[in-house]
């Protein structure tokens, strides 16, 4: 198929496009010469993959501290027994249902960051994930995320493909002043359909269609256990100060990069099995787009449902093994492609939760939480200091963090995407010695 | 209910929200309201309006709560104790098997009963006279968000949805009370499973951050001491009412936002009502919610002198909402970006033609990023700009296709199990969204006139000219295959609701 051919006639036909068509054409034929050639640039240079466990992860029980008496009185009925976590060491160990993470930890591919969390923690999911997403203090609102600033200062060009969200929302982490980086949930979608030409059918997956048949109108598919207070936390809207333009910016980027998504995704994928679950299906995708070549530097993906408050140990049980194992086959995929080398995950949720268990058999709001970091090119292990536990050293009864979250940041935009972290970050913040 | 003791005229309105002068209103003015506080509507039902003047348009289109209802709730509304009680004495006293397979046959009615319930909801505002009941309903599910794929039981949903309908317009204070009552509210932010040696914090949290206060306006403390002051309040599994045991609650004594006492759940409420911030709060959220933008320093303080004015009752509240100047600006007109009930209940209505079908309104909201009964977090949906991302983008574009001609291309939806077993092979194609009538929308007469049509799709559908260079384009277009037969006619229309400018109102 004349992909260029379409296009053309697709922007000449549609408003849509004609109105910009009419305005800026030169911009348009040049982005999208870019975005053909682009395939072929995006061989090289590093990607970051961002997984954010929304909802509030407990990080006591993900990084198990099975030594500590103080979590094991704090936890009475939701503690791990000693005996049952994956042991990494004397102090501490994964969860049972962590068999993906302990596996690429053995060999050689995830670090663990202890306690990684910010000054004055504050227990709002909605308030923490916007302090996640935008990289500001507690005490400052900001609106603009730290990778649409990472787009804004490091990445050039009018590439709409820079970064890619899966998923229906747009991750406020993405919002800049260039509004960069694009949503997609499934890429036989990502399309404008023409009408009445009898091209309208889709080549349908068939395991995309097992994945829908068993997520009925689920936001992701996912069994809503306890945790089911937060499905999915995209982050606060930024106010746009022309909705008519943003909205013809976003249509322009829909049109530019449908094409291109579609084309790399229906080839088949290399990369073997991966479980049917939603977050297993992100990873997927991501494993086939890197393998596609786009020039897309960061993936974004989200995992729901870790608000646990109560009735926590099946949820979250469930909901590590689907992170585990997800991220485990998405390694596999990585490796088999010869680009594990040239990606690097980091997990993070909007905090960690409160040290003793409540009455509900779950956790309430907490703050600092281990962050992990998979990917070829790192020193494994656990690093940064382990939390203190002892009642008197917590902070409101959370775990008090030991990393600032904005140095792994900084460490993942000196270190791993190659740019200054002081203009992104708005501070200096010290990069910590994670990758090779 | 308070709207006719306290008329508004009694009262005069807050400099800030003065009222739109009678010699302003127009065609325009009829159809912004209609779009804001209902669902938008036909030329003809933007006519009568805009005949009414500014007083009468808001007096006519609020007042319509005595009008008989045509579309009854779901007959599973109705719970039956007896078949209730019998339902949870057979699951105890049953085998673990055998209470697997109840538990999965109650699952699949409630999925069921699910999308009769959304389906229920989407006809009231696509048909009901009394859509600003529905508009101001769905503010309310936003606002105390609650989902049923934590609560599950879709009655509970519907009960929760029928509070809104029928309390939306009352009192502030009533309306905490009952939502704090309100079983569904109790079963997803926890609070049925509160303890008084360990409260859970989950439900006073949420009070005081989204319901009632916002972040920053309460400390931790608080948020400790309210979990501690709302024990005792649970829900009665049986009859799915709440139930306050006061020897279940924690009556010790308690410091929240400056108050000491022994505070229970309802003083709680009374604390967390009157506090200074909770009018600014909540007002705030409802101009943001019909305007679009976020009001303005000095439209704020008159929101909450409006609010004080008339006792605290959104319904006469509202009403000077819809009569002020403010509403009408340049800033808030047309520019907010349509949630997407709202562009598919609208696209309907203005192309005078049935929502698609039940599972298919389902796919396209769920596509299209909002579920109702379902919203992704209790924070509700963030809105504005937050709808659109190319994604969801190009969804707009294919609903537009979809309404237009019938034809969809979202993949099936539901769980095609059967006996345990998936069934394999569903269609990917939905079929029976059904197109509109062509023929009543761009009549033959017009087909050969472009400019013409291209005025009558401006004229009902956007409300004012097309930007400059969309209309430039649609005009070509219509140029270029005059006259129009119906497969270009309806590729006419739908680029129509491609635009940016359709996607707001």
């Amino acid at each position: 198929m004349n992909t260029v051919h379409t296009r053309r006639q697709f922007l000449k036909q549609s408003v849509l496009g004609g109105s910009l068509a009419a305005t800026v054409p030169a911009f348009i034929a040049s982005t999208f010469e870019r975005l053909q050639a682009g395939q072929d640039r995006g061989k090289e240079g590093p990607i970051l993959v961002v997984l954010q466990l929304a909802g509030g992860n407990d990080g006591l029980n993900t990084l198990v501290p099975h030594g500590n008496d103080h979590y094991r009185k704090a936890r009475p009925t939701l503690g791990i027994p000693s005996p049952a976590v994956l042991r990494l060491d004397d102090q501490f160990g994964f969860h049972p249902a962590l068999k993906g993470f302990k596996s690429l930890y053995d060999e050689g591919h995830l670090a663990a960051v202890h306690a990684v969390g910010y000054p004055n923690p504050n227990r709002s999911h909605f308030r923490s994930a916007e302090i996640w997403a935008t990289g500001s203090s507690s005490d400052r609102v900001e609106r603009h995320g730290w990778i649409g600033r990472y787009f804004d200062n490091a990445c050039a060009g009018e590439d709409p493909t820079v970064g890619i969200a899966i998923g229906r929302q747009q991750p406020q982490a993405f919002a800049g002043t260039a509004s960069k980086g694009i949503s997609m949930e499934r890429p036989e979608n990502y399309r404008f359909v023409e009408g009445s030409t009898g091209r309208n059918r889709m080549d349908e997956d068939e395991k995309h269609t097992y994945r829908e048949m068993a997520g009925s109108m689920d936001a992701d598919g996912d069994e809503a256990g306890s945790g089911g207070t937060i499905g999915a936390l995209a982050g606060g809207g930024v106010v746009h100060p022309d909705p008519r333009a943003f909205l013809e910016r976003t249509a322009l980027d829909a049109q530019l990069s449908s094409d291109l998504i579609r084309r790399v995704t229906t080839r088949p994928s290399a990369g073997g099995s991966y479980p049917t679950t939603a977050i297993g299906q992100s990873l997927r995708l991501i494993g086939q787009l890197i393998g596609g070549g786009l020039p897309t530097r960061i993936y974004y993906a989200s995992q729901g449902g870790y608000d646990t408050h109560t009735r926590q140990k099946d949820t979250h049980e469930r909901l590590l093994r689907e992170l585990g194992d997800a991220t485990h086959a998405f390694v596999k995929d990585l490796k088999a492609q010869g680009a594990l080398d040239r990606v690097l995950i980091m997990t993070f949720s909007e905090f960690g939760r409160r040290v003793s268990e409540n009455a509900s058999a779950g956790t309430d709001h907490g703050a600092a939480a281990p962050l992990f970091l998979v990917g070829g090119r790192l020193k494994p292990g656990l690093h940064g200091t382990a939390p203190d536990l002892a009642p008197e050293r917590r902070v409101r009864g959370d775990v008090r963090h030991s990393t600032d979250f904005r140095q792994v940041y900084a460490t993942v935009l000196e270190r791993w995407l190659g740019t200054p972290s002081k203009p992104v970050l708005g501070g200096t913040f010290t990069p910590l010695p994670l990758l090779v | 209910m308070a709207a006719s003791k306290n008329s508004s005229e009694m009262k005069q309105a807050p400099a800030a929200l003065k009222p739109l002068p009678a010699h302003a209103w127009n065609r325009g003015a009829a159809a912004h309201l209609l779009n804001r506080a209902a669902f938008g509507g036909t030329p003809g039902e933007i006519d009568s309006l805009a005949a009414l003047g500014p007083e009468g348009a808001v007096r006519s289109l609020m007042g319509r709560r005595n009008l008989p209802d045509t579309l009854p709730a779901p007959a599973w509304t109705q719970l039956d104790l007896a078949t209730r009680a019998e339902t949870l004495r057979a699951m105890r006293d049953t085998t673990e098997s055998e209470r697997q397979k109840l538990q999965r046959e109650r699952q699949r009615e409630q999925r069921q009963q699910g999308v009769e319930l959304v389906s229920w909801w989407l006809r009231r505002m696509h048909q009901s006279p009394d859509a600003f009941r529905e508009k101001l309903a769905l503010f309310w599910h936003g606002h105390f968000a609650t989902s049923s794929e934590k609560v599950r039981e879709p009655l509970l949903m519907w009960r929760q949805n029928q509070l809104f309908r029928e309390h939306g317009d009352g009192e502030w204070l009533n309306l905490l009370d009952r939502i704090t009552r309100d079983p569904a509210m109790l079963i997803y932010l926890d609070q049925a499973q509160s303890k008084m040696t360990q409260p859970n914090e989950n439900y006073a949290r949420e009070l005081l951050e989204l319901f009632a206060l916002g972040e920053g306006h309460y400390t931790e403390t608080d948020v400790t001491e309210s979990a501690r002051a709302l024990t005792g309040l649970t829900l009665d599994r049986l009859t799915y009412e709440a139930r306050y045991n006061p020897r279940k609650h924690d009556a010790g004594r308690k410091t929240i936002l400056g108050h000491e006492g022994p505070i229970d759940p309802w003083q709680l409420l009374q604390i967390v009502a009157a506090h200074c911030r909770s009018a600014a709060f909540i007002t705030a959220k409802l101009w943001t919610f019909y305007a679009g933008v976020e009001p303005t320093p000095a439209v704020a303080a008159g929101l909450v002198e409006a609010f004080e004015q008339h006792d605290r009752a959104f319904g006469p509240f509202l009403e000077v909402l819809f009569r002020s100047e403010a509403f009408y600006s340049p800033d808030v007109v047309q520019r907010q970006i349509k949630s997407p009930v709202q562009l598919l209940v609208q696209a309907c209505r203005q192309l005078e033609r049935d929502l698609p079908p039940p599972t298919v309104s389902l796919q396209v909201l769920k596509a299209l990023g909002q579920i109702p009964f379902a919203p992704p977090n209790v924070k509700g949906w963030d809105g504005g700009t937050a709808w659109i991302n190319t994604n969801t983008l190009l969804h707009r574009h294919n609903l537009a296709l979809m309404l237009v001609t019938g034809e969809n291309s979202l993949p099936a939806l539901g769980r095609g199990r059967k006996g345990g077993q998936r069934r394999r092979g569903t269609p990917a194609l939905t079929a029976g969204a059904g197109g509109c009538d062509l023929a009543a929308l761009l009549p033959p007469s017009l087909r050969s006139k472009p400019e013409e049509c291209v005025a009558a799709i401006e004229q009902r559908f956007i409300g004012r000219s097309i930007h400059v260079q969309d209309r430039k384009a649609l005009l070509e277009f219509a140029e270029a295959h005059t006259p129009l037969d119906d497969t270009e006619a309806a590729t006419l229309l739908r680029l129509a609701l491609c635009t940016p400018d359709y996607q707001l109102c």
